[in-house]
């Protein structure tokens, strides 16, 4: 009997120091192995990822692994209801590749599907909640098309999916990132029960030390394993998602999904003080924002000014709003729309760009400029090296954290809301069309070095912050000389055409100061704010012959290696 | 070692059931329910409160003026989060405005005041605090998941008037003190 109150003291103990700890948590997050380095936003996804690279597999199938394993351990962020994009460079190809399996728009979608109140904002929140919130997704047919065509072969679809199946099973931790994504999302998860009865104690969140599993995913992943994409895409379960989604407000039908077809794409690149940069072409805006920042940042030393320092950080605002301006007038779907991708991306254009910006005082607003006339072309992200030089990187999303809400009964599958990625109204480049996928920010990012040679892959959630936290990780290695990690520990900023600055609460009160003087309005956040995203990376150092991952305290990152 | 064990735990127990004391009952059904600072916790609140067959309504942005409407308890669901004061499309400064006249409105009207925060500790910083401190010393009962007061704030400020504070370890068990105080 003394044993057992002795115990149970001692797990009462054991809990308040749990939560007693930072959650921040800003040790052991990286991760060094010469072999290969998984950098994710789970711990668990990162070391199923290493687990198949141990297996033999290649960084395709590290990915893929890692991908379905983030379905389960990250359920808020990504899942099959959800898409993304995953940028591939094997060393036995001369080019990169864009697997582009973003949701695309039901056929019955309209420009003005969405209506507007007397406030101003869309009627019952419906772009965000609920069915009509839903895009088609393509997590699974891109995840699989990846595989098949890019995996090793050497390990079946079967044990690539296994590790996500088991922690669907076994249940998996609630962290302290985890509960208080749940508290803040508790009022659309109860408006679906069947979301509830997955994600809440009886409607009410589960908390720090609590286990969650899902063995309705669990089955749908062990379909997905037994009939690949088909599983999903077409049958019973095919009716099931549409049935769901239409349940819930939505037009999705079933022939939706068997039309959805996985998009191979020649990826944007672009360089930066000699570095390439491989990245997403749209339905993503994010690779070609990323090097027009970069392009027009190239014209300045940054290197001299310094990180964080006033002058540095002004440059980046500055750049932000130039390009940010050119994405809201230029970037959409280039299938449905023309898109001035060579001139956004033009050393030139970023030339003209850049001499927009006065050292002495804030622009305050940008508009989109031309570059016609330089014309010639609640996410996820992580990246895989191995020691043989592949490099993956992998963003994919069901947008809002727990999406749309709706879950599929019986299933475990909750679906997007990526439909609120759409202009909302007609007559913009990014109003829905049929069969049109919405603008993400989306960056995996590959980077090769000087010579050539595999260098980074990078990636980050946040939204249109995915898009700076990207560039500005690159620049920190690139211009600063920081490691991985160091590089993502950096305190951010964010700016868009117009609007106050968005400072990370570490920036220094100089630099604070400074850009108000300028006149710049600006936006204290908190120290480590998951609103800059979550930047997942993995870096070689070619020198040591070392991988080096790096991970984000902003939430749950971890790095792997072996 | 064991005995001293033994004995540190026993009084981290004596402690943790000091602190999770149940509420002696002082409020009238029905209750009011809103959310001072625009945070999601006010969902969980009402859960708690169905789960304790409380009847109320529930209104976020809820105004003086609109006080008593049927209620006799003003449940206040106190911590700030600027995504849901942007959401709702209301500033920090008027955010306060409305809650102090709130509070000042259900005094006159002699309604009980239940304060309760169940964000925990990732709901506490500046914002939160603000609207923590213009609550708490306004309340009849103060309800709190203790990781939420490992500073001490909520006793600081109701010890003054004598102000009861019940504090939980998670937010499940803030249902039976929220239960307990209504008669």
């Amino acid at each position: 009997m003394k044993k057992v109150i002795i115990a149970s003291l001692l797990i009462a103990v054991t809990a308040v120091v749990v939560t007693s700890q930072n959650p921040v948590n800003l040790y052991g997050r990286a991760a060094q192995g010469a072999k290969g380095v998984v950098a994710a936003a789970k711990p668990e996804a990162s070391q199923v990822g290493v687990d198949i690279l141990k297996k033999g597999g290649n960084a395709v199938d590290a990915a893929v692994a890692t991908a379905f394993a983030l379905g389960v351990l990250e359920p808020n962020a990504s899942g099959v209801g959800g898409g993304g994009f995953m940028v591939i460079k094997l060393v036995n190809m001369k080019e990169a590749v864009v697997i582009d399996f973003r949701e695309s728009a039901p056929a019955a979608s309209t420009p003005d599907m969405f209506k507007y109140g007397e406030d101003g904002k869309v009627i019952g929140n419906a772009s965000v909640v609920g069915g009509l919130a839903s895009g088609v997704p393509g997590e699974v047919a891109g995840l699989l098309y990846a595989l098949d065509n890019y995996g090793s072969k050497k390990i079946k679809r079967d044990k690539i999916i296994a590790p996500a199946i088991e922690w669907a099973e076994r249940g998996i931790p609630v962290t302290v990132n985890l509960a208080s994504i749940i508290q803040d999302n508790l009022g659309k998860i109860n408006t679906f029960p069947a979301d509830a009865a997955i994600y809440t104690k009886d409607g009410l969140p589960y908390e720090l030390g609590d286990t969650i599993k899902n063995p309705d995913y669990a089955a749908t992943l062990k379909a997905i394993a037994k009939g690949g994409a088909d599983a999903i895409y077409k049958g019973e379960m095919a009716e099931k998602i549409a049935k769901a989604v239409r349940d819930a407000g939505g037009i999705m039908t079933a022939q939706d999904l068997a039309s959805y077809q996985v998009k191979v794409r020649k990826p944007i690149t672009g360089t930066y003080r000699g570095y390439s940069l491989i990245s997403t072409p749209p339905a993503s805006s994010g690779g070609t924002i990323i090097v027009e920042i970069l392009n027009i940042l190239e014209n300045f030393d940054l290197a001299t000014y310094g990180d964080g320092t006033p002058e540095t950080d002004h440059l980046w605002i500055e750049a932000l709003r130039l390009a940010f301006a050119d994405r809201g007038k230029y970037m959409a779907d280039a299938d449905f729309v023309k898109v001035p991708l060579a001139g956004l991306t033009s050393k030139d254009y970023a030339k003209t760009l850049a001499a927009k910006i006065s050292m002495d005082k804030a622009m305050g607003s940008a508009s989109a400029d031309d570059p016609t006339k330089y014309e010639s072309g609640s996410t996820t992200s992580f990246a895989v090296m191995d020691k043989a030089g592949n490099m993956v990187a992998v963003t994919k999303s069901i947008n809002y954290f727990f999406g749309s809400g709706v879950v599929v009964p019986g299933t475990g599958i909750i679906m997007n809301n990526h439909m609120d990625d759409f202009a909302l109204k007609p007559g913009h480049v990014q109003s829905i069309e049929p069969g049109k996928r919405p603008l993400s920010s989306m960056s995996p990012t590959l980077v090769l070095d000087p010579d050539g040679k595999p260098f980074m892959a990078v990636g980050s959630p946040g939204a249109t912050r995915i898009i700076e936290a990207v560039a500005q990780t690159i620049s920190n290695v690139v211009d600063h000389g920081m490691t991985i990690q160091q590089a993502i520990m950096a305190p951010r900023l964010f700016a868009m055409a117009s609007g106050a600055v968005q400072l990370e609460g570490r920036t220094s009160v100089n630099t604070v100061k400074k850009l108000e003087a300028l006149g710049h309005t600006v936006n204290v956040r908190a120290d480590w704010d998951a609103y800059f995203g979550g930047v997942h990376a993995v870096v070689y150092d070619r020198a040591a012959k070392m991988l080096e991952g790096g991970a984000d305290p902003r939430r749950d990152g971890q790095a792997v290696g072996f | 070692m064991r005995r001293f064990t033994i004995l540190a735990a026993a009084m981290a127990l004596a402690v943790a059931a000091a602190s999770a004391q149940s509420a002696t009952a002082i409020a009238e059904k029905p209750a009011i329910l809103t959310a001072v600072g625009q945070s999601a916790d006010m969902e969980m609140v009402k859960v708690l409160l169905n789960r304790s067959k409380v009847p109320f309504t529930a209104d976020p942005l809820v105004k003086a003026a609109s006080l008593p409407g049927g209620a006799k308890t003003l449940v206040l669901t106190v911590g700030g989060s600027s995504k849901g004061l942007g959401a709702a499309g209301i500033s920090v400064d008027d955010e306060m405005a409305r809650s102090k006249a709130l509070i000042k409105r259900a005094k006159e009207l002699g309604m009980k005041i239940i304060v309760v925060h169940v964000g925990g500790e990732a709901r506490r910083g500046t914002l939160s605090d603000a609207f923590i401190e213009a609550c708490v010393p306004a309340g009849d009962l103060v309800i709190v998941v203790e990781d939420g007061d490992k500073d001490g704030l909520f006793e600081r400020l109701a010890a003054p008037s004598g102000i009861a504070v019940v504090k939980v370890p998670k937010i499940t068990a803030a249902g039976a003190p929220l239960a307990a105080a209504f008669k």
